[in-house]
C-alpha cells in the first residue's frame, strides 16, 4: 500500500534521508526505529506529502505522490504528527468535527461520537483541549488521525509521554487497524514498543542500516551459545556434554543450567541432548540464546555510524 | 465545503478569544465617536456652526451638490462622507492582527502540520484565513454602519440624511470597504505565510494605512474629490489587486519551508 523508493531529502548540504527504501503492505505494521535525528520525521512527512523528497518516489496503492495527486491521496491517510497539534480553544468534539468536514465526513456526529467511545473520551467531548492531560491530548490526536478510517495510517511517536495503561490501549487499536487491513507505520525510538507491535522493524539513520522482522534481526547477532536447563545440579552432566561434543570447551555450569557456545547448533544441538539424557539428565529446556532487539539496534548503531557516539549512547529511551 | 469548515474554525477561535476583537470594537468605537464630536458636538458646544467656516465651506462644496442644503448641513454632509470611508476602512487594520497570525500563529501552536495533512489544498487554506478574519471586522463594521447612519438620522441638520444615501455611499459601503478589507487582510495573509514572526507580519500589514491616509488628507484638503463612479473604478481596481495577491499567496506559500525552516 505503502511503497518508499530511493527516498533522499537534503536540507541545503545536509543529507537527512539518504536512498530509503521500504515498503509496507494491508495489514501490516512497520516501524520506523531510529534515534533522534535520525530522519524518522522527515521519512514520514515525505510519505504523508508534506515535503518532497530531493530524490526517490512515494506511491500509495500504485499511484505516485505528486503535487497533483497529493490532495486525493492525503484523503486516504491518517497522520498522527509529533505533537498533538490540538486547537487549544476548541473541545475535543469541535477539534474532531472541523477534521470531519475537512474530510468531508457523512455523518460527522456519528462518526465523532464513535471516536470518543474508542478512546474512553465520551465524557470529555465538551472540554476544551488547553485543559487535557499529555495522555489524553494525544488520545484526541489519535482520534482525529483515524477519524475518517484511513486504510493508511502515518505515526510519529504515537506513544511517547504516555502512561502505560494508555500506551497498551494504544497498542490495543493499532493491532486493530491491523486486523482491519491498514497499513501502518510507526515511527519510534522505543525498542519494546516496536518489538511488541511491528511486524517487521526498519532502523534508520539517515540510510536504512535493516529492515526485517524483530526475530530475523535478532538472529543477525545470535551468540551461538546454547541452555540447557536440566532437573537437579548441571555440574554433574559437564563431563557427559564434553564426551559428546570435544570440540566444544567453552562450557559452563550456571545455577540450574548448562550453557554451551557452538560453533554449529543444527549439528551439535540433537548430539547433546541425546548424551546428555543417555547419562541420566532429565531436560527441562533447550533454547538458544538470543540478544534483545535492543542489542540489535545498538550493534546496528555502533557499527555504521561510530559518530553519534559509543553504542550504548546511541539512542534515548 | 472545506473553506467553510475552516472558517467556522476561525469563529468558533475568535468567539472564545474575544479580545482578540477589542482593537477592531474600539477603532470603531472610535471613529464613531470622531466625526459626531467633531460635526455635532463641538460646534454645538462652542456656539459656531461649521458653516461659518469658509475654508470648510469651499472643501465641502462638492458634497451634497444636488441637494439644497444649509452651509451648515453640507460641511456636516462632507465631514461624515469623508469620516464614512475612514470608519470602514480603519477596523481593518484591527483585523491586521487576526490576520497577521494566521499561518505563523497555527505553525506556532504546532496545528498547522496535521492541518497540512488533511486533503485541504493551500487556496482552501488561505481562502478560509482571509474570510475567517473579514468577516467578523465586517460584522462590527455593519453593526457599526447602522449606528452611524441612526445618529446622522437623529443628530445631523436637516437633509443631511438623505443627502448621505447617495451612489457614492453605497459604493463606500457595498464595494470599496470590502474590497479594500480583502486586498489588506490577503496582504497580511501573504506576509504571515512567509514570516516567522506574527508581529512582523502584523507590522507589514499595517501599512495599508498609509494610501488611505494619503486618499483622506487630500479629500480634507479639498485636492481630491472621488465620486460615486471614481470609487466604483476604485473598487475594481482593489478586486483584481486581491486576485493577484490570492494567486501570489498561493504561489508563495510553501509547505516544506513552513515545516522544515521555521522555529
Amino acid at each position: 500500500m505503502i511503497a518508499a523508493t530511493g527516498l533522499t531529502r537534503r536540507f541545503g548540504s545536509r543529507t537527512v534521508v539518504n536512498d530509503v527504501t521500504f515498503d509496507v503492505g494491508r495489514g501490516e505494521i512497520l516501524a520506523l526505529l531510529g534515534p533522534n535525528g535520525a530522519g524518522k520525521t522527515t521519512t514520514l512527512r515525505m510519505l504523508a506529502g508534506l515535503i518532497a523528497p530531493t530524490s526517490g518516489t512515494v506511491a500509495i496503492d500504485g499511484v505516485q505522490l505528486t503535487r497533483a495527486t497529493g490532495s486525493a491521496l492525503r484523503s486516504r491517510i491518517g497522520f498522527l504528527t509529533e505533537a498533538p497539534g490540538l486547537w487549544d480553544r476548541l473541545t475535543v468534539r469541535e477539534n474532531l468535527r472541523i477534521y470531519a468536514g475537512l474530510y468531508a465526513l457523512a455523518n460527522a456526529d456519528a462518526t465523532i461520537d464513535r471516536a470518543l467511545e474508542t478512546f474512553e473520551l465520551t465524557g470529555r467531548g465538551s472540554v476544551r483541549t488547553a485543559e487535557l492531560s499529555k495522555g489524553t491530548r494525544q488520545k484526541v490526536a489519535l482520534a482525529r488521525a483515524l477519524l475518517h478510517e484511513p486504510p493508511i495510517l502515518l505515526l510519529d511517536e504515537p506513544t511517547s509521554g504516555l502512561d502505560p495503561e494508555v500506551t497498551r490501549s494504544v497498542r490495543k487499536l493499532l493491532e486493530e487497524r491491523r486486523q482491519a487491513g491498514c497499513a501502518i507505520l510507526v515511527s519510534t525510538h522505543n525498542l519494546d514498543e516496536a518489538e511488541r507491535l511491528a511486524d517487521r522493524v526498519a532502523v534508520l539513520h539517515e540510510r536504512l542500516l535493516a529492515l526485517d522482522r524483530p526475530a530475523t534481526l535478532r538472529q543477525r547477532l545470535t551468540t551461538g551459545r546454547l541452555i540447557v536447563r536440566l532437573a537437579g545440579d548441571p555440574s554433574a552432566y559437564i563431563d557427559a556434554a564434553r564426551t559428546a561434543l570435544p570440540d566444544v570447551v567453552d562450557i559452563a555450569a550456571d545455577g540450574t543450567a548448562l550453557t554451551l557456545r557452538l560453533s554449529d547448533p543444527e549439528r551439535q544441538t540433537p548430539a547433546l541432548v541425546a548424551a546428555l539424557v543417555a547419562a541420566g539428565a532429565r531436560v527441562l529446556e533447550v533454547r538458544a540464546e538470543m540478544p534483545a532487539l535492543e542489542e540489535v539496534y545498538l550493534h546496528l548503531m555502533g557499527d555504521t555510524d561510530r559518530g553519534i557516539g559509543e553504542p550504548g549512547c546511541a539512542y534515548e529511551r | 465545503m472545506r473553506i467553510r469548515t475552516l472558517i467556522t474554525k476561525e469563529f468558533l477561535d475568535i468567539a472564545r478569544n474575544r479580545a482578540a476583537l477589542v482593537p477592531v470594537v474600539l477603532v470603531t468605537v472610535m471613529s464613531l465617536v470622531l466625526p459626531f464630536g467633531i460635526a455635532i458636538v463641538v460646534p454645538a458646544l462652542t456656539g459656531r456652526g461649521l458653516g461659518h467656516d469658509a475654508d470648510l465651506v469651499n472643501v465641502s462644496a462638492a458634497a451634497g451638490a444636488d441637494y439644497d442644503l444649509s452651509n451648515d448641513a453640507r460641511v456636516q454632509l462632507f465631514l461624515f462622507q469623508q469620516f464614512l470611508m475612514l470608519f470602514l476602512l480603519t477596523p481593518i487594520t484591527g483585523a491586521m492582527a487576526l490576520a497577521a497570525h494566521a499561518i505563523v500563529g497555527e505553525k506556532q501552536a504546532r496545528t498547522l502540520e496535521p492541518l497540512l495533512a488533511t486533503p485541504i489544498t493551500t487556496f482552501e487554506l488561505l481562502a478560509a484565513k482571509v474570510f475567517g478574519a473579514l468577516a467578523p471586522t465586517f460584522a462590527i463594521s455593519l453593526i457599526g454602519l447602522a449606528l452611524y447612519a441612526g445618529g446622522i438620522l437623529l443628530f445631523a441638520a436637516p437633509g443631511v440624511a438623505m443627502a448621505m444615501a447617495s451612489a457614492r455611499t453605497l459604493m463606500l459601503i457595498l464595494v470599496v470597504a470590502p474590497t479594500a478589507a480583502l486586498v489588506s487582510l490577503q496582504s497580511a495573509i501573504l506576509i504571515s505565510s512567509r514570516v516567522n514572526d506574527a508581529r512582523t507580519a502584523q507590522q507589514f500589514g499595517v501599512l495599508i494605512i498609509i494610501p488611505l491616509t494619503g486618499v483622506l488628507v487630500a479629500q480634507f484638503t479639498g485636492s481630491l474629490w472621488l465620486s460615486a463612479s471614481a470609487l466604483g473604478l476604485a473598487g475594481l481596481g482593489l478586486l483584481v489587486l486581491w486576485i493577484l495577491l490570492a494567486l501570489l499567496s498561493v504561489v508563495v506559500f510553501e509547505r516544506e519551508s513552513i515545516l522544515t525552516r521555521w522555529r
